[in-house]
């Protein structure tokens, strides 16, 4: 197959006449993040609530935190995304409803983007937090509560700082996840980054270079995220720590 | 004449239908220091974490200073403030430098201030020879030097009592001796400490009596010189003759 590359087609001007083809897939890449980082402080917020409430002593808690974690798991994320956008608005009563589907263009396809996306990936978000709980020496929690700690001083002194520390690696798979998921929204009509490069294909007919465009930038975006995000482990780093196991570390002097 | 610290009033626990603790009573008096020994699984370890309520326990009654540990009323944070508790893996927060790890409760629990805090850690490090190590991380530390930081941790709450649960069985055999010291330190100063321990020459030297668990129960509570030198039961005796050997 031959294919005659035209690069000189990102400085031509695009279909909507605000400018370049380029600056209009970078103001796709501009949604692509909006998106991705409102959904990400949600998946953060509620998925560390029910994370944290999953390895409470309290039996009824935890259930309601199960219920919570199977229900968003079990359903796909563009079936998630179509019920937000689609669905909501007619389960609502009346007048509510027909103010959701009157929010103008852009903001009505990227708030049922923004709430599934999130609430989406809090459930993975609230798995690894549970996790990272639970692989903390149960002896820790003691420690704790044998000091007179409550239960929540236990959790926000003793038990989250340890866990998030421990989970931050697979933190960052989830935030670079929630990047590409982001791509989904295009379904329900927000045009980011994927939504913007399949635009300029109809229009221009130059598909690989539209193609091509947003998987440099999405890959450009994601290495930025993990280095930052390696700069971060390193900042948080506990010195002499090695791992979570029960036994004691032998540092040795 | 001796009033009690801790007193357990046939106390039993259950996991599940496995019954750990069989009605199980003895005291820790003001000032007195308690040896709790017996074969792995015995319950020692059960026994001591109800003092606290760190384990809770369905018939009996455990009675600290004067307050019932099960009761309704009791605010189990302020009592359990008041009992320092010493872990056989040190349990120190690995995210906090030592001093912090002295602060933390002092602060939250008690209401001190930073520098109120800070300068009663400073003084209990030095106490137990660590006041070079304050700015350091529990990682960075050996194991010895780990359960001195604890018992500091403790002892900075001003405690009514302290509890032990085997405090050197961790460690290697050199640095055992330089946390018994400060334990041996503790007991002559008149600290109440309940002690789950296997190291006999530390019980000789400073235990006012001993008790014996054995698959649940207290099979032998006595004086120390009575323990030692002619305990009653046969399971007292194979056990002492047993740890004695090494
Ligand atoms: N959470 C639990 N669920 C069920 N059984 C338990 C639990 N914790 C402890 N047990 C059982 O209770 C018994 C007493 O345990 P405990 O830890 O008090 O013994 P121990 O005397 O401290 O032993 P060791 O010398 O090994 O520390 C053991 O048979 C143990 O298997
Ligand atoms: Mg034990």
């Amino acid at each position: 197959m031959r294919y005659n590359w035209d690069w000189s087609i990102y400085f031509q001007r695009a279909s909507d006449g605000s400018g370049t083809w380029l600056h209009y897939l970078f103001v796709g890449l501009a949604w692509t993040l909006a998106t991705a980082l409102a959904a990400w402080v949600i998946a953060l917020v509620v998925g560390s609530i029910v994370g944290t409430l999953r390895t409470t002593p309290s039996k009824w808690i935890v259930r309601l935190g199960n219920a919570y974690v199977e229900i968003f798991r079990n359903i796909p994320l563009l079936v998630q995304m179509f019920l937000w956008f689609f669905v909501l608005p007619e389960l609502l009563p009346k007048g509510l409803g027909d103010a959701v589907k009157q929010i103008p263009p852009p903001w009505g396809s990227y708030l049922p983007a923004v709430l599934s996306l999130g609430i989406y990936t809090s459930v993975r978000v609230a798995e690894q937090v549970r996790a990272g709980i639970q692989s903390l020496p149960r002896g820790q929690r003691m420690a704790g509560t044998a000091l007179g700690l409550t239960l929540p001083q236990n959790y926000r002194f003793v038990l989250l700082p340890m866990a998030f520390r421990i989970i931050l690696p697979p933190l960052t798979s989830e935030f670079l996840n929630i990047i590409k998921n982001s791509s989904v929204a295009l379904t329900i009509g927000l045009l980011e980054l994927t939504g913007r490069a399949r635009a300029m294909q109809e229009f221009s007919f130059k598909v690989f270079e539209a193609f091509a465009a947003a998987t440099v930038i999405y890959l450009v975006t994601n290495m930025i995220v993990v280095v930052l995000m390696r700069a971060l482990e390193r900042r948080v780093r506990v010195p002499g720590f090695i791992g979570t196991t029960a036994k004691a570390p032998q540092a040795g002097h | 004449m001796n009033s009690s610290m801790i007193e357990f009033r046939a106390v039993s626990k259950w996991y599940g239908s496995f019954q750990v603790l069989k009605r199980c009573s003895t005291r820790v008096d003001k000032g007195q220091v308690v040896v709790v020994c017996g074969p792995s699984g015995s319950g020692k370890s059960t026994l001591i974490k109800c003092v606290n309520g760190l384990e809770p326990f369905q018939e009996g009654e455990i009675i600290v200073n004067a307050e019932s540990v099960g009761a309704k009323g009791t605010n189990l944070s302020r009592l359990r403030s008041k009992i320092g508790m010493v872990f056989q893996h040190f349990e120190l927060f690995p995210h906090m430098s030592v001093t912090e790890n002295l602060n933390l409760a002092q602060v939250k629990v008690l209401g001190r201030s930073r520098e109120e805090a800070t300068t009663k850690s400073m003084a209990l490090l030095k106490r137990v020879g660590l006041e070079a190590h304050a700015k350091k991380y529990p990682g960075e530390l050996s194991g010895g030097q780990q359960q001195r930081v604890a018992i500091a941790r403790g002892l900075a709450m001003d405690p009514i009592a302290m509890l032990f649960d085997e405090p050197t069985s961790a460690l290697d055999p050199e640095m055992i001796n330089e946390v018994l010291d400060v334990m041996v330190e503790l007991a002559q100063e008149g600290m109440t400490m309940m002690v789950v321990t296997h190291e006999m020459g530390f019980a000789r030297k400073v235990a006012h009596r001993v008790v014996f668990m054995d698959n649940g129960e207290i099979v032998e509570d006595a004086a120390t010189e009575e323990f030692f030198g002619s305990p009653r039961s046969d399971r007292a005796q194979l056990f002492l003759s047993k740890i004695l050997q090494h």
